[in-house]
């Protein structure tokens, strides 16, 4: 029994959460159209907590992902000012996260600095170069062109036309598949978790960190610059701060997934679990017209109530 | 057991949240990244103080920022069926969440907001005439002659319009020179940088009487003007200065009776009312035609600055 609210709590804990709105809100929460929205508004923190739980699968943090969509959203939206197609945009953008991230990565793991003030460092830099490219001016209008901005809005519609898919939760669910066929089925994925698990063990069973975790960085920076094209698109314009609130929210939900798994290790279906708690709390909370400040007292309550409970109930038991 | 404190906590705080939630009436949500910024609270608060004689039930939404947050609040508001929204943020660039209040049948209103033909009508200031007001003050102040600064800035198009209005007027007064149109790096509201600029100016007409006077788009170049032409020894000159917006600081220097002798002060408390009235005649069935509602703007200077 234990053993079952240890491993199940947080889940059970947002199933009650969820039941409670569904009650209070009888109409307007629990329809397809307001379920597939909450996928749509939480698919581009899914996409940064995704890369970022093969981040922390190490035991790592990336606090530049924030500051990388932002900068990737503007490196899009100078292309389209300077008559650039989307495509080229999307790929200077996505090449500008592979790159950063990797520059991140070989700070941590060929020079040595921690990771915690190497993307600080690195967050810094990014962010002052989406400020820069942009002259601290948001990007919009016309200029944006229409097959961009109407990605967003856009989706695939199923069997009847009222239900339709929207794309940015299609880009989400790949970056979900790809991340969990990377962390659960790849021989890739075992060596991040046993570098998080131990890294001098990993390193006595020759594991090559060095590599691994450059790799881990780079691909953390392409999420970051994946979520960065999402958001530009969703709003239809480029900001240098509009991807700032990504960090602590993504953090926060690998944080929550990993009050659900057994051995309390980062997995990434948990932090989609995580994600979708954020997204659940947000639209019912904003529907049950709670105060916008007191919603985020309640959200960062939850969030420190389900790693306490889940903590607590580890030493306990262990 | 800890995990049955944590549910129990959890439920009770929002059971307790949602109980003060009035029922009846009509349900109103408002929602802004920008609630921190002074101008949009005295919107709200306004609007509020409406709601309340109206008994609206009024949800205010701040998302800190973060512009995508408002196309989800949007949506949110808009599955809900709330029975209006209004937003103070650009429209272009939360056309998604207008598409779906459209499509669920929710008006929205825009605060100050940028006109829209997904919005019912926008309430704001007339930028054209706020320009007009301080523009035709600078002429007849300095008797239509006399060399004129302008600190501008076309990148942004609210305050584009101004400039475009005080060109024509300056124009008009073929005595009065335009020395210098200038666009001031705003990285810090452009108070530092239109002070250097100005230095510069000065020290290239450096004799008495060559600059009548300075006019500004907007409060923080006129109060960089300002202590330029204080720091150079020139604040004897005459030189006559106008901002706009009349922040708490130029209302100070205004109050002082210095050079700064002039600003524009924007009605945020009635527009935020003038919104909640365009909520009120929506809802009793009318059909607004205007796409833009203008508030009238008022001219600061010394004799009503500290009204």
């Amino acid at each position: 029994m234990l053993m079952f609210l240890r491993r199940y709590g947080t889940l059970v804990g947002i199933a009650l959460v969820f039941v409670y709105f569904w009650i209070s809100l009888p109409d307007t929460f629990v329809t397809s159209r307001n379920l597939l929205n909450i996928t749509q508004q939480m698919s581009m923190l899914a996409v940064v907590g995704f890369t970022m739980t093969v981040v922390m699968s190490m035991g790592d943090f990336d606090l530049s992902v924030g500051a990388m969509a932002s900068l990737s959203g503007i490196i899009a939206g100078i292309i389209f000012v300077s008559g650039g197609s989307p495509q080229i945009a999307i790929l200077a953008a996505l090449c500008t996260g592979l790159i950063g991230g990797a520059i991140n990565g070989f700070l941590v793991s060929y020079i040595g600095i921690l990771p915690f003030v190497a993307t600080l460092g690195s967050m810094t830099v990014i962010s002052g170069l989406a400020f820069r490219l942009s002259g601290g001016k948001t990007i919009f209008g016309s200029i944006i062109p229409t097959s961009f901005s109407g990605f967003a809005r856009g989706g695939m519609e199923l069997w009847s036309t009222e239900l339709v898919i929207p794309n940015l939760t299609l880009v989400a669910l790949g970056a979900l598949v790809f991340i969990y066929i990377l962390l659960e089925h790849t021989v890739y994925g075992r060596r991040l978790y046993s570098i998080g698990g131990n890294v001098e063990a990993a390193r006595m069973a020759g594991v090559r960190i060095k590599p691994l975790r450059l790799i881990a960085f780079a691909l953390s920076g392409l999420g970051a610059s994946v979520s960065g094209l999402m958001y530009a698109s969703r709003v239809a314009s480029a900001n240098p701060t509009q991807g700032a609130s990504l960090m602590l929210d993504s953090i926060a939900a690998v944080f929550l997934g990993m009050t659900m798994s057994d051995e309390g290790q980062p997995r990434v279906l948990f932090t989609l679990a995580g994600v979708l708690i954020l997204g659940i709390l947000g639209n019912g909370l904003t529907q049950l017209n709670v105060d916008s400040y007191v919603r985020e007292m309640i959200t960062g309550s939850i969030i420190i109530a389900a790693v306490a409970a889940s903590s607590l109930s580890r030493t306990r038991t262990g | 057991m800890i995990n049955s404190i944590k549910k129990g906590l959890a439920v009770s705080a929002m059971l307790a949240l949602t109980s003060g939630a009035a029922l009846a009436a009509a349900k109103i949500a408002i929602i802004t990244p920008y609630l921190a910024q002074p101008g949009t609270q005295y919107y709200v608060e306004a609007f509020q103080e409406q709601a309340k004689t109206n008994g609206w039930s009024v949800n205010v939404i701040d998302t800190k920022g973060d512009v995508a947050a408002v196309i989800s609040r949007i949506e949110d508001a808009a599955n809900q069926k709330v029975d209006a929204i209004v937003i103070n943020v650009d429209p272009s660039q939360v056309t998604a969440g207008l598409e779906t209040a459209k499509k669920a049948g929710v008006p929205v209103f825009g605060m100050d907001s940028g006109a829209n033909p997904l919005l019912v009508t926008n309430v704001t200031s007339n930028g054209y005439e706020m320009a007009a007001d301080t523009a035709a003050y600078v002429v007849n102040r300095i008797g239509g002659k006399g060399g004129v600064v302008m600190f501008v800035f076309d990148a942004f198009p609210p305050v584009q319009v101004r400039g475009v209005i005080a060109d024509t007027i300056f124009k008009n007064n073929p005595d009065i020179k335009v020395i210098d149109r200038v666009t001031p790096d705003v990285q810090d509201g452009g108070i530092a940088d239109a002070r250097a600029k100005m230095e510069a100016i000065l020290a290239a007409h450096p004799q008495k009487g060559s600059i009548a006077a300075v006019w500004a788009a907007w409060d923080q170049p006129a109060l960089g003007a300002l202590q330029a032409i204080e720091a150079a020894g020139r604040a004897n000159e005459g030189i006559v200065i106008t901002g706009m917006d009349a922040n708490p600081q130029a209302r100070e220097a205004i109050a002082k009776g210095g050079n700064f002798e002039a600003s524009m002060s924007q009605d945020f408390k009635g527009i935020g009312r003038t919104v909640a009235d365009a909520v009120k005649r929506q809802l009793a069935g009318e059909k607004i035609k205007q796409s833009v509602i203008y508030v009238p703007t008022k001219l600061i200077t010394m004799e009503n600055v500290k009204q």
